[in-house]
């Protein structure tokens, strides 16, 4: 069991990186892959990608980031990576009724959410059916369409 | 060689659920397991307006009164577990320099609806109490609460049979929206099933008031 007890810095920190190469040359490097909607958690168990247990005990004020250096050892590295975020792309029909509409629903639905050209990207931390299924009033009003994800 | 000295603090675990699913009376049964397992143990209760329910746990013994703390919502109890929980973090962190050796921390929501969940910032994993005299079509109503928490509580379950509740289609369908994520049955009032709650907690929050005492941050 691997104790993980504190974030050494990114992977790409110049005084990180030269070490982690080092060790993957002798053991090699572990990566501990996370959802993203999982990334604030500060304790937690996981498994690495070559079957290393973790229990993960970080202090209050650090969040595992993609590239977080979780272990660094001569032989031996954990580095944390992020899962691909999938997002599901909302164009609402106009600007004024339609999009405040979308964004009050959305911010009431506790969804994160990014902007982008007048689109509203909402982050899919579940099956894309249930976050579609919260939109079909709009939808049926002709309010909102899917244009992508 | 990176040695650090920081002290990361008590792991954070949150109960929510409706008025009057047993949050409180799981709180109840889950403190004299967990310290029965040796585990250094306070409790974080939440109110909308009063201190009811941190007055009912200091009086029941199981615990040092001291070791319990009441914050007051005074609004919706998810805004201070979800939206802005700097009250509970507070009063997390009061416990934490308060009793240096504090290896778990039980913070109880108020009684809330089924979309109600808890901040990542707050807890480190959190579990939802409904019990079947609320229906057994809760967990077809797919709330945040039932879909989203860590591990979902279904208590009360001796009284299915009085309610004319289907208790074995409502774990199935509990089970189904939650989309493989743990569910345990319990009744409170006599324990049963509490034992499962203790393991699910155990298996997914290392416990423990670690250091990072070793080399490059992990130790094995």
């Amino acid at each position: 069991m691997i104790e993980i007890t504190r974030i050494l810095g990114h992977c790409d920190d110049p005084d990180l990186s030269a070490r982690i190469h080092h060790a993957g040359h002798h053991g090699g490097i572990e990566y501990l892959h996370i959802p993203p909607a999982e990334a604030a958690r500060r304790r937690f168990r996981a498994v690495t990608d070559m079957g290393s247990e973790c229990a993960v005990m970080l202090p209050r004020d650090q969040g595992i980031f993609d590239g977080a250096v979780l272990l660094l050892e001569h032989d031996r590295a954990v580095v944390a990576r992020l899962t691909e975020q999938h997002w599901l792309r909302l164009r609402p029909s106009d600007v004024e009724g339609a999009a405040l509409e979308l964004g009050y629903h959305a911010g009431n639905l506790h969804w994160r959410v990014r902007f982008d050209h007048g689109d509203l990207l909402v982050a899919l931390d579940g099956p894309r059916e249930t976050y579609v299924a919260r939109l079909a009033d709009l939808m049926d009003e002709g309010k909102v369409e899917v244009v992508g994800e | 060689m990176t040695v650090s000295t920081e002290v990361v603090g008590a792991a954070r675990v949150g109960v929510g659920g409706p008025v009057g699913s047993g949050k409180t009376a799981l709180v109840e049964r889950l403190i004299p397991l967990l310290r029965g397992e040796g585990i250094d143990l306070a409790v974080i209760t939440n109110d909308l307006v009063t201190k009811e329910d941190a007055e009912r746990l200091r009086r029941s013994r199981l615990i040092d009164p001291e070791r319990v703390l009441a914050v007051e919502a005074g609004a919706c109890p998810h805004t201070v577990i979800r939206e802005d929980p700097t009250l509970n973090i507070e009063a997390a962190e009061r416990l934490d320099a308060q009793f240096p050796g504090l290896e778990l921390i039980l913070i109880e929501s108020g009684g809330d609806n089924l979309a109600s969940t808890f901040s990542l910032d707050l807890v480190d994993y959190w579990m939802f109490v409904i019990d079947v005299a609320g229906g057994d079509d809760i967990p077809r109503k797919r709330g945040p609460g039932i879909i989203q928490s860590d591990l979902l509580v279904i208590n009360k379950v001796d009284l299915a049979p009085h309610v004319g509740v289907d208790l074995d289609r409502m774990v199935a369908e509990a089970r189904e929206v939650r989309g493989g994520r743990p569910v345990v049955l319990t009744n409170c009032r006599t324990g049963d099933g509490v034992d499962g709650v203790v393991r699910a907690i155990r298996d997914a929050v290392p416990l423990g008031r670690q250091t990072g005492k070793s080399a490059g941050s992990g130790s094995r």
